[in-house]
C-alpha cells in the first residue's frame, strides 16, 4: 500500500483498560498499520505503564464519569493536556488520528493542541438536541481543525450532520474477516441453539427481551438451547426464571477471541436483541464474517448493517413476541437460514481490515496533501514565531 | 483606577478573541486552497488516465471520441464550467468501463485499476473540499469577522458544485 511510510498519531479517548467498541478499532487498526510498514504511536488514558502494547502511550489514569446515559472512563484536566502536548511535539507526526474528539477526553485537547494534518473518527450515535445546542459553540472551533471526518456508520453521520452541522465520509469498522472465516463448528454449541455475546446485565443489550421471547419459542422448538457469553453475574437473571426455562441457559462467562468465533460458527441462530445504543454493531459483522444466521433487533445501526433485513433477519425492537415469531421461523428452516447466511458472509468481506484501513489510509493522505507534519498550535502563535525569528 | 483595568481587561479579552477569530479563518483559507489543489491535481490525472484509456484497445474508435473530447473539455473548462465538463467525463468513463469486460491486457487492466483508485480518491477530495468551502462561508457569515474585516482580501470560497452520485 504505502510508497512511504508515515508517523501516524492516534487518539483513544477511552481508557485502554477497559474492553469497548473504540478501543478494540483503534487497537486493530494500529496493528494493522504497524504491519504495513508505518509508525504509529497509540496515545489512550490508562491507569498502569504495564500490560500495554508496545505501541500504547498513558496519557494518564482515566476517570469514571457519566456521560451520554453511560459511565465512561475519560481523561481531561490540566496534567493530561500537558502529556498530549509533549506527545505530540515528540511524536514528529504526519498525521493524527483523533477518535470521538466530541467528547471531552483526550482527543478533543489533542484537537485543541495540534496544527496540520488530522482527521477526526465519530463512533457515537444518539439523538440528544438539546445538550448539542449548548455545546456547540465549543466544540466547534476545534472539530473544524480536522481536515476529514469519518463517521463509522449512517446513524454516526446523522448525528453529526445534526449536532454539529457538518458531514462526514462513512468508513465502517474493521473486522479481521479471516480470522473468523477460519472458525470451525463445536458440537456442544451447535444444534437448535441461540447464541448471544455481550454484558448481559446492561439493559441496553436486551436479554430481557430474549428471555421473555423464550416460553414461545420453547412452545415450538422444545429441545432449543440459549447460550450466553459474557462478563456478568447470571445468579440475578436465572432467579427470575422459572425452573423449566432456567435448564435452558448457559452461562459461558467471558470467551477467547477464537473462542467467539467457533461459538459463532456453532449456534443456530446469532441474536442480538440490542434496545438501543448501538452505533455500529461491530459484532454482528463479525457473526456474519464467521457463518452465522444472524437475528437483530432493528435499531438503526442493526438494519443499516444488515442491510435491511438481506443479510441477517430482524425483528421489531423490544417487541419479545416478534422476536419469539422470527427465532422459530428461522429455526424451522434450516435452508433459508445458511442461504442468509451464506449471502451475509459474502458481504461481511467488505468489513475486513484489508479494506477498511486503506480506505483510511486514502483519507490520511488526503489528508496530508499540502501539510507539512503535525504540531502544536501553541508553537505557531504569531508573536512567538517573532521571537524566534528574533533569535535567529 | 479600577474602571481603567476593566477595560484594559475587556479590551485585552476582544483583542484575544479577534486573533482567535483571525486563526481560525485563516486556517480555513488555507484548507480551502489546499483541498482545491489536491482536488484538481486529481482531477487533472483522471483526465490524462481518460486520455490514455481512449487511446488503448479497451474503447472502440466511437468512445475513443467520445473520451477525448470530454477529457479535454474537463482539461480546459473555467472554474464555472468545470464541474458540468468532469461530470461529463465521468459519465463518458462510466459508459465504457460498463463495457470493460473486454479488458485483457495488464495494461490495460493496470488503466483501469488506477482508475477506480483515482475514483476513490477523488470522492474524499470532493468531501473534504466541499465541506471546507461550506465552513469558511458559515465563518465568514460571523458578526466579529464582518465588523473587523478579519477575511481581508480573501475572496470568499465558491463551492463547486459536484453531484456527488455522478462521480
Amino acid at each position: 500500500m504505502p510508497l512511504s511510510k508515515k508517523r501516524i498519531g492516534i487518539v483513544c479517548p477511552y481508557g485502554w483498560d477497559t474492553p469497548g467498541g473504540v478501543k478494540s478499532h483503534v487497537n486493530d487498526l494500529a496493528e494493522y498499520l504497524i504491519a504495513q510498514g508505518h509508525m504509529v504511536s497509540v496515545l489512550a488514558p490508562s491507569a498502569s505503564d504495564e500490560n500495554l502494547p508496545s505501541f500504547v502511550t498513558s496519557a494518564g489514569r482515566p476517570i469514571s464519569i457519566a456521560y451520554n446515559g453511560a459511565v465512561a472512563r475519560l481523561l481531561f484536566g490540566p496534567v493530561a493536556f500537558s502529556r498530549v502536548k509533549s506527545w505530540i511535539s515528540e511524536g514528529n507526526f504526519d498525521v493524527l488520528h483523533l477518535h470521538e474528539p466530541a467528547i471531552p477526553s483526550i482527543s478533543l485537547l489533542a484537537c485543541w493542541a495540534a496544527e496540520g494534518p488530522m482527521v477526526g473518527t465519530f463512533h457515537a450515535a444518539s439523538s440528544r438536541k438539546k445538550i448539542a445546542f449548548a455545546i456547540t459553540p465549543f466544540i466547534e472551533p476545534v472539530i473544524e481543525k480536522l481536515n476529514a471526518r469519518i463517521a463509522v456508520s449512517e446513524a454516526a453521520r446523522e448525528t453529526l450532520r445534526i449536532h454539529l452541522d457538518t458531514d462526514a465520509m462513512v468508513v465502517p469498522n474493521g473486522i479481521y474477516a479471516d480470522r473468523f472465516a477460519d472458525a470451525t463448528s463445536d458440537p456442544r454449541w451447535s444444534g437448535n441453539t441461540i447464541g448471544f455475546i455481550g454484558r448481559f446485565e446492561e439493559y441496553r443489550k436486551g436479554l430481557s427481551v430474549l428471555i421473555e421471547a423464550l416460553p414461545q419459542i420453547v412452545n415450538q422448538i422444545p429441545d432449543v438451547r440459549v447460550l450466553i457469553a459474557g462478563p456478568g453475574e447470571p445468579e440475578t437473571f436465572l432467579e427470575k426464571l422459572e425452573p423449566h426455562l432456567r435448564n435452558r441457559f448457559t452461562f459461558l462467562g467471558t470467551i477467547s477471541e477464537s473462542e467467539k468465533a467457533n461459538f459463532m460458527a456453532s449456534v443456530g441462530i446469532y441474536v442480538a436483541p440490542n434496545t438501543g445504543g448501538e452505533s455500529f454493531g461491530i459484532i454482528l459483522a463479525e457473526a456474519l464474517a464467521a457463518g452465522a444466521s444472524v437475528l437483530a433487533s432493528d435499531i438503526p445501526a442493526f438494519d443499516s448493517l444488515l442491510g435491511g433485513g438481506e443479510y441477517g433477519t430482524l425483528f421489531q425492537s423490544e417487541n419479545p413476541k416478534d422476536l419469539a415469531v422470527k427465532a422459530i421461523s428461522l429455526l424451522q428452516d434450516p435452508v433459508r437460514r445458511s442461504a442468509v447466511a451464506k449471502k451475509g458472509h459474502d458481504y461481511a468481506q467488505s468489513f475486513d481490515w484489508d479494506v477498511v484501513a486503506e480506505r483510511i489510509y486514502d483519507v490520511y493522505e488526503m489528508a496530508m496533501v499540502g501539510g507539512s507534519g503535525v504540531t502544536l498550535s501553541s508553537d505557531n502563535r504569531a508573536w512567538i514565531r517573532l521571537l524566534g525569528r528574533n533569535n535567529e | 483606577m479600577n474602571d481603567f483595568l476593566f477595560v484594559f481587561f475587556l479590551l485585552s479579552i476582544l483583542a484575544w478573541y479577534l486573533s482567535f477569530l483571525a486563526t481560525r479563518l485563516n486556517r480555513l483559507h488555507h484548507r480551502v486552497e489546499t483541498s482545491w489543489a489536491n482536488l484538481d491535481g486529481l482531477l487533472q490525472r483522471r483526465a490524462a488516465v481518460a486520455i490514455e484509456i481512449a487511446r488503448s484497445e479497451i474503447s472502440d474508435p466511437a468512445a475513443s471520441l467520445l473520451l477525448t473530447f470530454a477529457a479535454h473539455q474537463a482539461r480546459d473548462a473555467n472554474m464555472r464550467d468545470r464541474s458540468q465538463a468532469e461530470s461529463g467525463l465521468t459519465g463518458a468513463l462510466g459508459i465504457l468501463l460498463e463495457n470493460s469486460a473486454s479488458a485483457q491486457s495488464p495494461m490495460e487492466l493496470e488503466l483501469i485499476h488506477e482508475l477506480e483508485d483515482l475514483t476513490a480518491k477523488i470522492k474524499v477530495a470532493i468531501a473534504m473540499h466541499v465541506e471546507s468551502v461550506t465552513r469558511t462561508q458559515m465563518v465568514r457569515k460571523k458578526v466579529m469577522i464582518r465588523l473587523f474585516r478579519l477575511a481581508g482580501s480573501a475572496p470568499l470560497p465558491v463551492t463547486y458544485e459536484f453531484e456527488g452520485d455522478v462521480i
